[in-house]
């Protein structure tokens, strides 16, 4: 029950004042400029232009190419840590041997800050210091450039990401397998009923809702992918593996092309809004099925 | 035996998954800590694993890290943990009261007035920037100001429409966080800037690294936190209401010492969002009140492949949280997290 008292607004204001100055502040700057043609070097003064950036953004291959990059980065490395995740969750879940300490430990890369992380990864994929290249050549598998080819480049930046954020999938899974019934697996225990099948009927489907949540986070997460990017390849080689935050940052931090990098925000807020919801009307019939 | 648990080779090969997680997990760190006590020789003669073994550790490069001679490591380390400590305990405080407020009160929004809201700021913003020639903090500033008087002015009033309740204030918190930072982190540096040439230095101050971080960082506390509040038994209230105790001294005096440990595990999650962040530092501060990521991706250019003193900066910035993450992992396994996901 929730009830009214003058005091309310004195718990909520300052949080809302907060949250609306840094929302509704940049949101008005942004979309003004991003109509208007303006540079801060060399300096133009602003002119209103319309859709021009928007246009002139959607025609730019680069534009296509960072927005592809950063799309296959976020769904292989989701789709990497939901599954390593859930597997791990339910292992642990199911008191593995050394769960207590398992648990504490594969907490750890989550709190690890990315650009550290970055940092760790060049030394390991490093050619020839590095120890994975050694591994590799112990097996008789050539030298690889992992950082300055792009197909490696961009399976290193994936590794990565799985590295660093399986364990937040593994927290959220791990807790709502906690919340499971027994007496459901103890029914399908007495039917016979084979791991797999117990998999697939109940545990899937109960976590459906969880994982959807997780998912949903992680992916919209990963496309604000930069400063792993920005440590280990620098979007190198070439542009082959800018994302859209780094593409962002360069136009408006080293260019200073404030129109542009606003009409780029605002493209890369609509795509984020239009795979989040497309993501949650496809499985909303799911959802609803199984509730 | 419980039914959860596993039977036969399944157990036998969980575990085998898991120690290879675990050494996949690990190495990375494992590798780091011993580079950052490799000599230069060491490093750059191809890889060895083991201390005493294949390599002679020395500590050059933590001594040339603590006595400064790489940097002002102590400044940076400073501002970090000041940064940190100061929008984790601010956003963890400000965004408690609102969670509680979104749990125990009524709050009712008229869908117009939040219309009317975004309306003027849009509007005064371009009235006051193109029309009547101020500049862009200025009308910014008005166009604020009288957007939010007249969209508490409009809420007293009768207004047609459907009305927003809790649930939907709290999703549009925790929407703020779907919102891609740079967009933010852009506006931001230039409003700084802005309010820097009215004589408001933002840029590179505290002031404006701690705002913005526990601005950022409120959408997670009231999301977190009202589950915590949520799950409080509401009992204990109402009997202190009863006894006509006024609302504030029941949140400071029974509600937030019974949620405690909720308050903790929130504090420390918010800063190791903090202490890790990298974009807003990046485009928010120059030198002064630059923060340890900074300093450490800084590493990399200045640098190159001097990984002994790279490692030995990264693991600064590591170590503080994987102690965090010790201690969050003892409040995890109480069970505390786990009202924070329903």
């Amino acid at each position: 029950m929730t009830r009214n008292d003058p005091v309310k607004h004195f718990f909520i204001w300052p949080a809302l004042l907060i949250v609306l100055v840094i929302s509704i502040f940049p949101l008005i700057y942004s979309l003004t400029t991003s109509f208007m043609s303006l540079r801060l070097v060399p300096p133009i003064p602003a002119r209103f232009v319309g859709f021009g950036n928007y246009t002139e953004l959607l025609q730019n291959p680069r534009f296509w190419n960072v927005a592809w990059t950063t799309t296959i980065i976020a769904f292989v490395a989701v789709t990497l840590q939901y599954v390593i995740g859930f597997s791990v969750a339910l292992a642990l879940n199911r008191r593995v041997p050394g769960e207590g300490l398992f648990r504490v430990s594969f907490l750890v890369p989550m709190l690890v800050a990315p650009v550290a992380v970055a940092l760790i990864a060049r030394q390991i994929l490093n050619p020839t210091m590095g120890p994975l290249n050694e591994l590799m050549t112990a097996f008789g598998f050539p030298n690889l450039p992992f950082l300055t080819q792009t197909r490696w480049a961009i399976g290193a930046i994936i590794s990565v990401e799985v590295w660093q954020w399986t364990p937040f999938v593994i927290l959220m899974l791990l807790a709502g397998l906690q919340t499971l019934p027994d007496d459901v697996y103890e029914a399908a225990a007495l039917e016979n009923a084979s791991p797999w099948q117990q998999f697939w009927g109940i545990t899937f489907p109960m976590m459906l809702p969880i994982s959807v949540a997780v998912v949903f986070i992680r992916l919209i997460e990963s496309y604000k992918i930069i400063d792993t990017v920005f440590v280990m390849t620098g979007g190198g080689p070439g542009i082959s593996t800018e994302t859209l935050t780094l593409f962002a940052y360069q136009e408006g931090f080293k260019k200073f092309n404030l129109g542009y990098t606003s009409a780029l925000s605002f493209l890369f807020l609509i795509v984020i809004t239009v795979i989040g919801l497309v993501y949650l009307a496809i499985l909303k019939p799911y959802l609803e099925k199984h509730k | 035996m419980s039914v959860r648990n596993f039977k036969g080779s399944g157990r036998w090969w969980a575990l085998a998954g898991c120690l290879l997680w675990l050494a996949f997990t690990f190495f990375p760190l494992y590798w780091v800590a011993i580079t950052s006590f490799k000599s230069p020789l060491g490093v750059v003669g191809g890889p060895t694993y083991i201390p005493f073994v294949d390599f002679d550790p020395t500590l050059t490069a933590w001594s040339e890290l603590l006595s400064g001679a790489r940097g002002q490591f102590y400044n940076t380390f400073i501002a970090s943990t000041i940064i940190g400590l100061s929008a984790s305990v601010l956003a963890t405080f400000i965004g408690s009261m609102a969670a509680y407020a979104l749990v125990r009160f009524t709050f009712e929004v008229k869908l117009l007035s939040g219309v009317i809201f975004v309306v003027v700021a849009f509007g005064g913003y371009l009235l006051g920037r193109h029309v009547l020639g101020y500049g862009q903090a200025i009308s910014l500033i008005y166009a604020f100001i009288a957007a939010l008087g007249l969209a508490i002015g409009s809420s007293r009033i009768k207004l047609p429409g459907p009305v927003l309740g809790n649930d939907d204030i709290v999703f549009w918190f925790v929407s703020q966080r779907m919102f891609p930072p740079i967009v933010a982190a852009f506006a931001l540096f230039l409003m700084y800037t802005e309010m820097g040439k009215m004589g408001f230095k933002l840029v590179d101050t505290y002031t404006g690294l701690t705002f913005a971080y526990v601005a950022f960082s409120l959408p997670i506390v009231i999301w977190l936190m009202r589950d915590f509040f949520a799950a409080l038994p509401v009992e204990v209230e109402e009997a202190a209401m009863v006894d006509n105790v006024p609302s504030w001294r029941i949140f400071f005096g029974i509600v937030l010492p019974m949620s405690k440990p909720g308050l903790i595990a929130t504090f420390m999650i918010t800063l190791a969002f903090v202490w890790n962040e990298f974009l807003f530092a990046l485009f928010l501060t120059s030198s002064k009140w630059q923060t340890l990521p900074i300093l450490v991706a800084g590493q990399n250019s200045q640098r190159g492949d001097e990984w002994w003193s790279i490692s030995a900066a990264a693991l600064v910035a590591i170590i503080p949280m994987v102690v965090m993450a010790g201690i969050l992992s003892r409040l995890m396994r109480s069970g505390l997290l786990l009202g924070a996901i329903k």
